[in-house]
C-alpha cells in the first residue's frame, strides 16, 4: 500500500505529540516507521522522488565494431531492462537511443552514468543517461 | 519510441552543446524572526537559520544536476531585505550583519547572497538610512554579499532623495573597493518596481509578501535561441517569433521541472520560474548576438530597439504557456559586462548610452553592469538613475542600474573581474550636468498609471 505524503506527514506530526519533549529526530523517524508498517505501507525514505524509473540513453560517436556490445553488456550486468532501442548510422557516425527502466538495478542513476562514462571513454564515444521526465515535460504538453 | 529521433537528439544538443542551463536554483529565506535586541544573538540567530535551511543546498542542487543531465550554474541564497527586521540597528550593526551573511554564504559553499537591501520608494526610516549608509562598507568588507535599494515604484513615484543617497553610496563603493576595479558596484543594484521573487542575484531580495521559505528557478538559454534563428534562415518577423516561443517553451518546461525537483529534495516549497535570456561571457551566450542574428547589423543600429522588444515579448508569451509559476523578471538581461557581443559593439563605438537606456524600455531589467569614468560626478549618475527609474514607473516595469564608476579609470579603460561578470570597457558619459533638476531633492510624484482603483 502506498501512502499518500499528507498521510505520512499526517503520522510524523502525531508522533511528535507522542514523543513531547522526547523528541529526537532518530525517536520520530523509528515511530513513524512503525506506524506506517502498522499500517501495511512500504517504509522507505530513499529512492522515491523519480516519478519513473525510466532514463533515455543517447550515444554517438564514430562507428567501429563492439559498441552495442559494450553498451548492452553493461546495463545488463546493473540489471537495467532495454525497453526500447532505435539505432542509425549517418555516414561514418553512430547513433544509438535506448529508453531504459532502471528501477530494478542495485545501482541508481549517477552510478550508472560513471558506469556509462567508462564505458564511452573505453570505445571512443559519448553516452548521455538523462532522466526521462526532462523529455516528457520538453516534448509532451 | 515514445519520443522522437529529432526531439531526443534536440535536447542533447540544447543540454550539451548550446550551453543550455538552469542558470540559477535561489533559497529564499525569511529572517523576520531573527531580531533581537541583543546583537550577538541576532548574528547567531541568522546564520543558525540560513545554516538551516541552506545547509543541503548545494549537494541536492548537485544531486538532480545530474539525474537530469542540466547544469545549474549557480545555487544562491536571498534573504528578507536587512532593513526590515533589523530596522532599529544601526550603521556598524548593519556591517556586523553583512559579514554574518558572508560567513553563513562560506560555510554552506555558495558565491553570493543577496538581500543586504531596502526598499524605499516612498521614504525611508531611520533603520533604512543606516543601512543604505552601511552598503559601501558592507560591499568592500565581505564578498559574496549583495545589496539593493528600491527607489521607486509606478505606486510611490521616485523618491529623490534616495536617488540621491544612492548615487554617493556607488561613487563611495566604487572607491572603497578600488583595488578590484570597483566590484563592489557590480554586487550594488539600484532598482525601480523591484520585484519580489527575483532569483537573479545581485538584485535578489526575499520580499516580505513571500513565505517562510521558497525556491525560485532562473532559466537561462540564450545559446539555444541563437541555434533556433540562425537555422531558422530567412524568415518573416511573425514566423520568428514563432520559432523564438517555442524554443523558449522547451526550456521553461525544463527549467519548471528542475527547480521542483530541487525544491522536492530540499522540502520546501517551490516558487517561480523566471525565465530570462541571461548571457554570460562564454562565446554564443550572447543577447546581442542574438539581435545581430535577427538582422541588425550590430547592437545599437536602428532597429535593435525593436528587435529587442520582440525577442523580450516573445520569451514571456512562451514562458506563461510553459509553466504557471512564472515570476521574477522573465524576459532578456542586457548587460555589458557580461556579454562579448555588448562589449564589441561598445568597444566599436556603435553602442552609446542613449541607446542602451532607449533598450532598457523593451528589455526585463535595465542598465546593467555598465562601466563608466572614475571621475563621473554623483549627480551625473543621479541623472541616469532617475532616468532609468522615470522608464520603470512610466511603462509599469522593472527598471535597474548597476553602474560602476571604475575608480581612477577612463573612456578606453577596462574593469575585469573574471568569470561570470566578465569585463566591461569604460563607456562615455555625457558631461551636462544634471545637478540643478536631482539638486531638487523630494519626490517625483507616482505617475497615472497609478491610479488603476
Amino acid at each position: 500500500m502506498k501512502l499518500s505524503e499528507e498521510e505520512v506527514r499526517k503520522i510524523t506530526f502525531e508522533a511528535i505529540g507522542e514523543l513531547g519533549d522526547k523528541a529526537t529526530p532518530e525517536a520520530v523517524k523509528e515511530l513513524v516507521r512503525k506506524q506506517v508498517e502498522s499500517m501495511g505501507g512500504d517504509y522507505k525514505l530513499e529512492k522515491n522522488d523519480v516519478s519513473s524509473g525510466r532514463v533515455i540513453l543517447t550515444s554517438f560517436g564514430l562507428n567501429h565494431p563492439g559498441i552495442v556490445a559494450g553498451v548492452t553488456k553493461a546495463l545488463g550486468d546493473a540489471n537495467c531492462d532495454i525497453q526500447d532501442l532505435s539505432q542509425k548510422i549517418l555516414g561514418d557516425f553512430f547513433t544509438m537511443i535506448m529508453v531504459i527502466d532502471i528501477s530494478a538495478s542495485q545501482k541508481d542513476l549517477k552510478e550508472i552514468q560513471e558506469e556509462m562514462n567508462k564505458i564511452a571513454e573505453l570505445l571512443k564515444i559519448k553516452i548521455y543517461l538523462q532522466h526521462e521526465d526532462v523529455f516528457r515535460y520538453m516534448h509532451r504538453i | 519510441m515514445p519520443y522522437e529521433f529529432g526531439e531526443i537528439l534536440e535536447t542533447i544538443r540544447m543540454t550539451e552543446i548550446e550551453h543550455f542551463d538552469i542558470r540559477t536554483v535561489t533559497m529564499g529565506i525569511s529572517l523576520r524572526d531573527c531580531h533581537d535586541r541583543n546583537i550577538e544573538v541576532t548574528k547567531q540567530k541568522i546564520y543558525d537559520k540560513i545554516l538551516r535551511y541552506g545547509k543541503q543546498h548545494v549537494k541536492l542542487a548537485k544531486e538532480v544536476e545530474s539525474q537530469y543531465g542540466i547544469s545549474i550554474a549557480n545555487k544562491r541564497i536571498s534573504v528578507t531585505p536587512i532593513s526590515i527586521p533589523f530596522d532599529a540597528c544601526n550603521l556598524e550593526e548593519f556591517i556586523e550583519i553583512a559579514r554574518t551573511l558572508d560567513k553563513a554564504a562560506e560555510e554552506i559553499g555558495i558565491d553570493y547572497i543577496a538581500g543586504y537591501s531596502a526598499l524605499v520608494q516612498k521614504g525611508m526610516t531611520n533603520g533604512e538610512r543606516e543601512l543604505i549608509k552601511s552598503i559601501p562598507f558592507a560591499l568592500s568588507q565581505t564578498k559574496r554579499v549583495c545589496s539593493s535599494v528600491n527607489i521607486g515604484s509606478t505606486k510611490a513615484g521616485i523618491n529623490m532623495d534616495a536617488v540621491n543617497m544612492m548615487s554617493e553610496v556607488i561613487k563611495l563603493t566604487a572607491e572603497k573597493t578600488k583595488e578590484n576595479d570597483s566590484i563592489g558596484c557590480a554586487k550594488l543594484v539600484v532598482f525601480a518596481n523591484a520585484v519580489e521573487d527575483n532569483p537573479f542575484v545581485a538584485g535578489a531580495f526575499h520580499g516580505v509578501s513571500e513565505p517562510e521559505i521558497v525556491l525560485n528557478v532562473g532559466i537561462s538559454g540564450p545559446g539555444v535561441v541563437l541555434e533556433a534563428i540562425r537555422e531558422a534562415g530567412n524568415v518573416d518577423l511573425q514566423q520568428l517569433s514563432e520559432i523564438i516561443k517555442k524554443t523558449i517553451f522547451k526550456i521553461t518546461r525544463a527549467g519548471e521541472l528542475i527547480g521542483r525537483k530541487v525544491a522536492e529534495k530540499n522540502g520546501i516549497p517551490f516558487g517561480i520560474v523566471d525565465i530570462s535570456l541571461a548571457p554570460t561571457p562564454a562565446e554564443g551566450d550572447s543577447i546581442a548576438d542574438i539581435l545581430k542574428a535577427m538582422g541588425v547589423e550590430d547592437v545599437g543600429a536602428p532597429g535593435t530597439t525593436a528587435a529587442l522588444a520582440m525577442l523580450n515579448d516573445s520569451v514571456k508569451k512562451a514562458g506563461l504557456m510553459a509553466s504557471s509559476s512564472v515570476g521574477g523578471m522573465s524576459g532578456a538581461f542586457i548587460p555589458v559586462s557580461e556579454d562579448m557581443g555588448m562589449i564589441r559593439a561598445v568597444q566599436a563605438g556603435n553602442l552609446s548610452l542613449e541607446k542602451l537606456e532607449a533598450m532598457t524600455a523593451v528589455c526585463s531589467v535595465g542598465l546593467d553592469m555598465i562601466a563608466v569614468p572614475g571621475d563621473t560626478a554623483a549627480t551625473t549618475i543621479a541623472g541616469i538613475i532617475a532616468d532609468e527609474a522615470a522608464i520603470g514607473i512610466i511603462n509599469d516595469k522593472t527598471t535597474a542600474v548597476r553602474i560602476i564608476p571604475a575608480y581612477g579609470k577612463k573612456i578606453g579603460d577596462f574593469v575585469d573581474y573574471g568569470g561570470l561578470l566578465g569585463k566591461a570597457p569604460i563607456m562615455e558619459v555625457r558631461t551636462l550636468s544634471s545637478a540643478g533638476f536631482v539638486g531638487r531633492g523630494g519626490r517625483i510624484p507616482a505617475p497615472m498609471r497609478s491610479l488603476t482603483n
